[in-house]
């Protein structure tokens, strides 16, 4: 019986240890969300956590975790405009971008962000 | 006699109970955080803290709302009015803060303890100071805070900016404005400049051709001295005269009774004179023998407690931020930071290292805005940069109407952040 349990429970840790190596091959797992939140509080400055937006800045709430990461990285190699962003997404890491996007990603907003946001188009500046 | 079954009962639970379940006091107690002041530091702060619960905050704050001293210059230009600039505490109730409307007269730092004017007492296991700027009247001779009901500074929002606004209105063409800018270190690096821009745009919308404003600087230079020459030889051409030390030779004195300003160089008759005194943190962190010979207090850039009290925060104006300049958007940083920092001390919250941010934005003329700004970190025991970002002269008028857009934006954000 304990055999049989012990087989069962080797059974499930094994698939456990393979799921996780599933969703390691993606280029950053799943984010912290706790850190995310922490980060988030420099961009609720500018983005606000409601969702709703004014003037130039665009909603960044409710975005799949791929774009946002996507966004953001591109921000950070400088292959999208914007120099605040350049600066600010400059110091994150992929750990961090990926807790942010799951942290903003978690929120409803009033008004859900659309992949293709208002930001400037992809030039170098 | 037996005892009654009920009253047996009674006892035996009582006893069972206050042996059972010893309650420690602070079990019962939440740990209590007391914030002075309601700008963007000590607002952001009450809420940052108040917001995932567990604490008891305070926030002692005279107002019952806050007109911001970013984007005045806006309403003085008359891009905004001013109750899109004037904002209500209520709802910060909403987190559970209580807001004590009485001026704080003292900290009892050995007892932790505030003081209130009208003589109550908050006691506190943290203590947010963000008092803003106090103002050194005598900083420039003839000035005072008499003195300034005609002469406004307009370097605390409110009262002030509505004065200067209605004597900016009423000028006619062939005025002399004044401006004395304030010497480093002050609340606003590019502020008086902006402010100088919005002064201009006033008179050529009113169709002024004989109207000058001349710049008194203590200061041999100025943030974003290329960009705003660049805007105003563009803009307001024959307008702006600024002079610096070396060509004014010294500012000698204000005299309200004859609106005059006289310097080594020279003596001017004014319509307008707005003088920007030299500052100090706010008078109860000096009371508090929290700021050091500069008239500024010191902080521990990794947490943003006091350098001399290890259970006060401060933020905002009234700390001696490193590399990051006086400002709102500064202010709501160091207070998220802060607020971190207390929740890890008081409830055992998640704490990650110190990261600081600051934009500038400063409007020209119509959609004509340029902007400055970083990242910070604590570095060699101070906040350092840790990447900048300028405008730069020559930008496309599309890029500084974008950047005008933004500006816009992030007052809608931070006011919702800070307020909301």
């Amino acid at each position: 019986m304990s055999g049989s349990r012990a087989g069962r429970c080797a059974a499930i840790a094994a698939l456990g240890m393979s799921l996780m190596a599933v969703s390691n091959t993606r280029v950053m797992a799943a984010g912290d969300r706790a850190l995310g939140e922490y980060l988030s509080s420099e961009c609720v400055a500018c983005h606000q956590v409601t969702g709703q937006h004014a003037g130039g800045i665009p909603p960044i709430v409710g975005l799949p975790e791929d774009s946002f990461i996507q966004m953001i990285d591109e921000y950070r190699k400088k292959t999208r405009a914007n120099p605040i962003m350049q600066t600010i997404a400059g110091k994150f890491s992929n750990d961090e971008i990926a807790a942010l996007a799951a942290y903003f990603g978690s929120l409803k907003g009033s008004s859900p962000a659309r992949t293709n946001t208002q930001t400037p188009r992809g030039r170098r500046q | 006699m037996t005892i009654d079954r009920r009253q047996f009962v009674i006892g035996a639970g009582g006893v069972a109970a206050a042996s059972s379940f010893p309650m420690p006091a602070f079990a019962q107690a939440k740990p209590k955080v007391v914030v002075i002041g309601g700008g963007p530091g000590g607002a952001t702060a009450a809420k940052y803290v108040a917001k995932d619960g567990g604490i008891d905050v305070t926030l002692v704050e005279p107002a019952r709302q806050f007109t911001t001293c970013f984007h005045s210059n806006l309403y003085l230009g008359g891009f905004r009015d001013f109750k899109s600039i004037t904002h209500s505490y209520d709802k910060l109730k909403a987190y559970g803060i209580k807001q004590a409307r009485q001026m704080a007269q003292a900290v009892d730092r050995e007892k932790k303890i505030v003081r209130l004017a009208n003589g109550t007492t908050l006691a506190y296991d943290r203590l947010v100071i963000a008092p803003g700027i106090e103002l050194k009247y005598d900083s420039v001779p003839g000035y005072s805070e008499e003195v300034s009901r005609k002469l406004p500074h307009a370097w605390k929002a409110g009262a002030q900016t509505r004065l200067l606004k209605r004597q900016l209105d009423a000028l006619k063409d062939g005025s002399t404005i004044v401006m004395i800018a304030p010497p480093n270190p002050y609340r606003c690096p590019p502020g008086p400049y902006e402010r100088v821009s919005m002064m201009a745009h006033v008179l050529k919308a009113k169709g002024h051709k004989k109207s000058r404003i001349v710049i008194l600087d203590p200061k041999p230079n100025f943030s974003k001295q290329g960009l705003f020459v660049e805007g105003w030889q563009k803009h307001y051409p024959g307008i702006v005269e600024w002079q610096d030390p070396k060509m004014h030779g010294g500012i000698k004195s204000v005299d309200a009774k004859t609106m005059t300003v006289v310097t080594d160089l020279a003596s001017y008759k004014a319509n307008l004179i707005n003088v920007i005194p030299a500052q100090t943190a706010g008078k109860i962190a000096l009371d508090a023998g929290l700021a050091n010979n500069t008239g500024f207090c010191a902080i521990n850039p990794d947490n943003m407690k006091s350098a001399v009290d290890a259970n006060i925060y401060i933020v905002g104006d009234a700390t001696i931020a490193g590399e990051m300049p006086k400002s709102g958007f500064t202010a709501n940083s160091h207070a998220k930071v802060a607020a971190m920092m207390i929740r890890g001390e008081l409830v055992n919250a998640r704490t990650f290292p110190a990261r600081y941010t600051n934009t500038c934005w400063s409007l020209i003329e119509t959609d004509d805005t340029v902007k400055v700004g970083g990242t910070y970190a604590a570095k060699d025991g101070r906040i350092a940069a840790v990447e900048t970002f300028i405008s730069k002269t020559g930008e496309t008028a599309e890029l500084r109407k974008q950047t005008q857009a933004e500006n816009m934006g992030w007052y809608s954000a931070v006011i919702a952040d800070i307020f909301g």
